[in-house]
């Protein structure tokens, strides 16, 4: 064995011959992947434990008789493991005729069909046919609901307990678990009970068969029909991994895209069964204007034309305050980073934000913890029930930390004492503080207080809204400049803002996005203002009222950056393409600003207008590829 | 998610003070409180005949578990009833020993003098028959039947029908350890 | 003489399942010596002993014993009393007759495993058995053998008897962990074994039964006289299960290894009716079959090994020649699948296909090409399962098929069983 070459802190091995080197405590499966040999499994997981249930994963090991489980067996420095022996291939094509004993053979209504590793490890492992007649195979209930979200088939389940240990090991629920035994072993609910978990719609993921499916995708489409794209969910500000699955001009389903440093492969049902709200068919598909009073189509042009000729005009007549920007916090960072150039440069007013209430004394220390980092503290203190209302995949994080790598989670009322609390915690190594938004004052308190006392610790500010991290980050805030500069006298908020626009004061609005139809204040203000150029892919109280209305696209349909709460930034891509041939929200933007007389300097698409926000804030250069934008912490 | 999701919601179950103590009794027994699952569920089941929705509830409540785990853990094992059986439980050993001394013929016998099959209640609610046993234990007294907790070895037909009239008769769960009944 | 007194060497005095009556016999001295010897000493003696696992592996007890970590505690003793094995029926035996016999070595390993619980995992058909058990423990910790202040010794330990609930599995040592922890009993991933991580992830020791029920004798009469009974590789005395076709079905106790199977068949009356010998199992259900060739080997681990099957259980089950292999091969078969505990697919599904094949040879309506089937999936079982029950649940089956190949052969297609037949034609 090449030993004597092994990298210092790896064990090397021999796969087929292959030698691979891989770190200590390593599985042999995981060997194997690195050697580039793949080895079937269904009960192996790589978020999970290994159970060594199925045996799919059997491969001889040099010096041991019996074949061994690849997914559960440690590696040893030169071992020598064959995954292509006739005895591997025996009974491999052996188990999957076990497994199909009792299988229904369903496959043509089976939703799983093309994606499933049953079908798939039979036709590359399996037997021909079958061999003998099973007088009666084994039946359970098919189609049971377990919920609104989730259809389980008994009788194709494979028991690889996959489920099972994900309720057990990652959300720590156990809604659902093995009941009876030997071959009448199946998985359910206690007496039948619905499924109330905020994490169902993992099941069919995890699920190598089709056993667990998603009502919302039953009988939907087929896995070739798909188009994938990867991108990032857009329902909160913790920046899940997502891959938009796409079949035609329709979202079909959004599936995980296993990002370790941040949704660790989970989604939130909230998060993944979001995506019908892209695929409403209400969707404002001409540039319009009002034009003596009724509003009409116009050409691409003339809206965009007739928008600056508008705001022009009313920063001519009353000032550039009377002029209010405002966008809630789905646009992208180069939108954002746009519209506030486009508000404070082009236009001259301070007035702009991407929420509707007031945020004060924002600093990049809120967002110091990293969302995998939650895992290197020794203690994590969460305030409140809030951060993980707003982030529920955080819930899974902290579950992690605590279950598996047994550290201290405390759950504290936001009203608890920072100071007896400190105390408390001293000690630590390091200690986490995730706190919400509105909680930041209290964790930063809490914060100062452990500093004091000399324990190290981190915080972690959840935000709301896809993208509000970047919002902030980028100046889409009346207080603050790109890169958490203080302006010097600080526009009015969001909320100010509505208030001016329906007192009157403020004569103008530009409305980028949907996020606020159903609030009234909202409505209220655009339905007062002189001018309103508002860009929407969908009708609403925005596109009701606007003097000046352009398409806009959903977040399905953008590229560009999104910053997550702990500063990650990371790439949305068009996954379906809008129906209309009308341009991006970006070039919008950058055409209403030419239309003012403004040049950007470089053309209006993500990549340029990230090299501006690069040079605006350093801590985003290199960023784009999903890392932390570095702000120089030290922590 | 929320620590309760899945816990049965607290609700009497009609399980006896008696009862109840004896589970608890059994979780002080051991180092770890789970450890009392299978003894809190033959509490119940000595009580309730079998194991029902509430009584799993409850195990779970008492014991800090969640109840479809407990419900996991009672379905496992042969010998916790998810249905109410007879009164009696006769368990007639068909393994390797006493199936070579005449089990099957036996179990023929009693499910023709019972009137029922295998797995089944006599129609009175005494007697539950069932052939589908572990080994029980007895193959030195093949064939045997265990009734309830008690073993009879070494039983003809004749011997087997007198016994099942006997206890019919004494209408109550007693005996011994009876060899060579 | 083949017949050896040590776990039954008090039969026939009154009152052995009380204190008092098995003190009278000497009982709970060994417990006091062992206090004053020191849990090193107790190991040195049980090494001396040789004593070998009863509960079916035969692994040398001390050996067992010393892979407890040194240092960490708390750690616990289990007491194997699942006893499942089809044919065998003497730990039940040495639970309603010696009952404290049991006791006092389950104490004297606590000991000398410096335990802080030791626990009695009895089967859950054993209720009546679990009961006596249950009142032997009242009457131990009365009497000041268990819990707190042990016969008034800086050693505390409690003795918990601890009742299953219907799963062969269960007598698994790891499933049996499970059980006890209130799980649902199925194999655990090994390693960690149970001396590093058993229950609740503590070192912990699983022994069996009738293992802990010699550890009186050894104590009080030294390790080397247990070890003079018997030969070398198979030190002792053992209890050997004796049922199905003899005259006196029942318990022996006799000198292990110098004593050979037709001996104790002799014991046992001989094959009933006048009949003869077929084949026999030496070990319990699980075990391979052997036949009337095989009746001169020794009731040694090795000589059994030898010869194809294993001691197992100790549990010898004779079959005379009236007997349809395949019938008992279809009950075994039976057996394994409904005790099969889902955990792994070859053994799940395998057994429950194998079943399937059983019934279909047992009635004559299998073909000879699923005769070849039935021993194809044996082999894709036997080594590829969790745990051995899936292995073992083929070795009846395969090993009764090379022996009478004809046998089987002769049902395929037959319409019926045709060894039943030969017999109704004969009658």
């Amino acid at each position: 064995m090449a030993d004597t070459h092994t990298a210092p802190g790896l064990v090397s091995l021999s796969i087929d011959g292959r030698i691979v080197e891989v770190a200590p405590g390593s599985w042999v499966w995981d060997a194997c992947e690195k050697a580039g040999i793949y080895v079937p499994v269904y009960c192996a997981h790589k978020k999970m434990d290994p159970v060594a249930v199925c045996r799919m994963c059997l491969v001889e090991v040099g010096g041991v008789p019996k074949l061994q489980p690849a997914c559960a067996t440690q590696v040893a420095p030169g071992m020598e493991i064959r995954t292509a022996t006739e005895k591997v291939r025996k009974f491999r094509e052996g188990n999957l005729e076990f497994l199909l004993v009792n299988h229904p053979l369903d496959c043509p209504v089976c939703d799983r069909g093309g994606e499933c590793d049953l079908q798939d490890f039979t036709l590359r492992y399996g037997p021909g046919r079958a061999r003998a007649e099973i007088g009666e195979k084994v039946h359970f209930d098919k189609a049971v609901k377990l919920s609104d979200k989730i259809i389980l088939d008994q009788e194709r389940c494979i028991l690889c307990w996959r489920c099972v240990r994900y309720y057990e090991e990652i959300t720590g629920e156990r809604e659902i678990v093995l009941q009876q035994r030997g071959v009448h072993t199946l998985v359910d609910t206690f007496e039948g009970r619905q499924l109330e978990s905020e994490f169902q719609g993992n099941l069919p993921e995890i699920c190598p068969v089709g056993a667990l499916t998603h009502q919302q995708y039953r009988f939907q489409a087929r896995p070739w029909d798909l188009r994938r794209t990867a991108s990032v969910c857009p329902k909160c500000s913790y920046g899940c991994n997502i891959f938009v699955d796409a079949r035609e001009d329709q979202v079909a389903r959004f599936a995980s895209n296993d990002n370790p440093d941040v949704d660790d492969s989970w989604l939130c049902d909230r998060g993944r069964y979001s995506f019908p709200e892209l695929n409403r068919s209400d969707r404002v598909l001409n540039p319009e204007a009002r034009l003596a009073g009724a509003r009409q189509a116009v050409s691409y042009p003339d809206a965009v034309a007739r928008g600056a000729g508008a705001l022009l005009r009313v920063r001519a007549d009353h000032g550039a305050r009377a002029i209010g920007f405002l966008a809630p916090p789905q646009v992208t960072n180069e939108e954002a980073f746009l519209l506030q150039w486009l508000a404070r440069e082009v236009v001259g007013t301070p007035h702009l934000d991407h929420r509707l209430s007031a945020l004060t004394d924002l600093s990049p220390e809120q967002f110091a913890l990293g969302i995998a980092e939650i895992e290197q503290c020794s203690a994590v203190v969460v305030l409140g029930t809030e951060p993980e209302l707003a982030d529920p995949v955080l819930t899974l994080r902290l579950f992690k930390a605590q279950s598996k790598l047994h550290r201290e989670v405390v759950r504290l009322s936001s009203e608890a004492d920072p100071e007896q609390l400190a105390g408390q915690l001293e000690g630590h190594s390091l200690v986490g503080i995730v706190a919400h938004q509105d909680q930041r004052a209290v964790a930063m308190r809490l914060s100062a207080r452990l500093a004091t006392r000399g324990t190290l610790n981190k915080v972690l500010t959840v935000v709301e809204g896809m993208n509000a991290r970047g919002c902030q980050d980028l100046g889409l805030t009346p207080a603050l400049l790109p890169g958490y500069r203080v302006v010097p006298i600080a526009g009015q908020d969001g909320g100010a803002i509505l208030r001016s626009a329906a007192e009157g004061s403020i004569k103008a609005l530009v409305v980028v996005g949907q996020g606020w139809e159903s609030e009234p204040a909202f409505e209220e203000a655009l339905a007062r203002v002189e001018v309103l150029v508002g860009i929407t892919p969908f009708a609403g109280v925005l596109s009701r009222h606007a003097t000046v209305l352009l398409p806009g696209r959903t977040i399905a349909e953008k590229a560009g950056t999104v910053t997550n709460t702990e500063g990650r930034v990371q790439r949305v891509r068009p996954a379906v393409q809008p129906r209309y041939a009308f341009p991006s929200d970006l070039r919008i933007l950058g055409d209403l600003a030419r239309g003012m007389g403004a040049d950007l300097g470089v053309q209006p698409l993500a990549g340029p207008v990230f090299e501006l926000i690069v040079r605006a804030v350093p801590g985003y250069r290199g960023a784009a590829g999903g890392l932390r934008a570095d702000w120089n912490l030290s922590a | 998610m929320t620590e309760t999701s899945g816990r049965a919601p607290e609700a009497s179950t009609g399980l006896s003070p008696a009862t109840r103590d004896r589970i608890r009794r059994s979780k002080e027994l051991y180092p770890s409180a789970r450890s009392a699952v299978l003894p809190a569920l033959w509490a119940v089941q000595d009580e309730l005949g079998y194991l029902s929705p509430e009584g799993l509830a409850e195990v779970a409540s008492e014991l800090n578990l969640v109840a479809s785990e407990v419900e996991a853990v009672s379905t496992f094992y042969s010998m916790y009833f998810q249905h109410q059986p007879g009164r009696h439980l006769i368990q007639v050993c068909r393994n390797v020993s006493c199936g070579l001394r005449g089990a099957d013929l036996l179990l023929s016998h009693l499910e023709s003098s019972l009137g029922v099959e295998d797995g089944q209640t006599t129609p009175d609610g005494v007697f539950t028959l069932e052939g589908t046993v572990e080994c029980l234990g007895s193959c030195g007294g093949g064939p045997m039947i265990q009734v309830d907790r008690y073993s009879y070895e070494n039983l003809d037909f004749e011997r087997a029908d007198q016994l099942l009239d006997e206890i019919r008769a004494r209408g109550s769960k007693s005996g011994g350890v009876a060899r060579n009944a | 003489m083949p017949e050896a007194r040590v776990l039954t060497r008090h039969l026939g005095k009154p009152g052995l399942t009380t204190i008092a009556g098995y003190e009278k016999v000497g009982g709970y001295q060994a417990l006091r010596q062992a206090l004053r010897m020191g849990p090193e000493a107790i190991q040195a003696e049980v090494k001396a002993s040789g004593l070998r696992g009863r509960g079916g592996a035969g692994f040398p007890t001390a050996t067992k014993w010393s892979f407890l970590p040194r240092g960490v505690f708390p750690r616990y003793l289990c007491v194997n009393a699942d006893e499942s094995e089809p044919g065998c029926f003497k730990d039940r035996y040495l639970m309603e007759e010696f009952p404290h016999q049991l006791l006092e070595g389950v104490m004297i390993a606590a000991f000398a495993l410096q335990v802080s619980h030791a626990f009695i995992y009895i089967r859950g058909e054993y209720r009546a058995q679990r009961e006596l058990l249950e009142k032997a423990v009242a009457a131990a910790y009365q009497a000041g053998f268990a819990g707190n202040r042990i016969l008034d010794q800086d050693w505390s330990c409690e003795l918990i008897v601890h009742g299953g609930a219907g799963a062969y599995i269960c007598g698994e040592e790891t499933a049996l962990l499970d059980s006890l922890e209130g799980r649902r009993g199925q194999p655990r991933l090994k390693p960690p074994f149970p001396a590093i991580k058993g229950l609740y992830g503590q070192p912990t020791v699983v022994n069996n039964v009738e293992t802990l029920s010699n550890l009186p004798f050894i104590i009080s009469e030294g390790g080397a006289k247990y070890a003079e009974i018997g030969t070398e590789s198979s030190p002792g005395s053992r209890l050997f299960c004796v049922s199905g076709h003899v005259e006196r079905p029942g318990n022996y106790e006799i000198a292990m290894g110098t004593t050979t199977f037709r001996e104790l068949l002799e014991m046992a009356g001989g094959v009933w009716r006048g009949r003869k010998l077929k084949a026999f199992q030496p070990g319990g259900g699980s075990m391979q079959i052997l036949g009337p060739q095989h009746l001169d080997v020794a009731l040694d681990f090795k000589a059994v090994a030898d010869a194809g099957s294993a001691l197992g259980a100790g549990a010898l089950v004779i079959m005379d020649e009236t007997t349809c292999l395949v019938n008992v091969a279809m009950r075994l078969v039976d057996f394994y699948e409904h005790e099969s505990c889902g955990k792994c697919v070859p053994c799940r599904e395998g057994t429950y296909f194998e079943r399937e094949l059983m019934h279909r040879l047992e009635a004559g309506l299998a073909t000879r090409a699923e005769l070849a089937t039935l021993a194809d999936i044996c082999a894709n079982m036997d080594g590829r399962c969790f745990c051995p029950l899936g292995d073992t649940a083929t070795w009846f089956v395969m090993s009764a098929f090379k022996m009478f190949p004809e046998e089987f052969e002769r049902h395929c297609g037959a319409g019926h069983c045709p060894v039943r037949a030969g017999l109704e034609a004969a009658a």
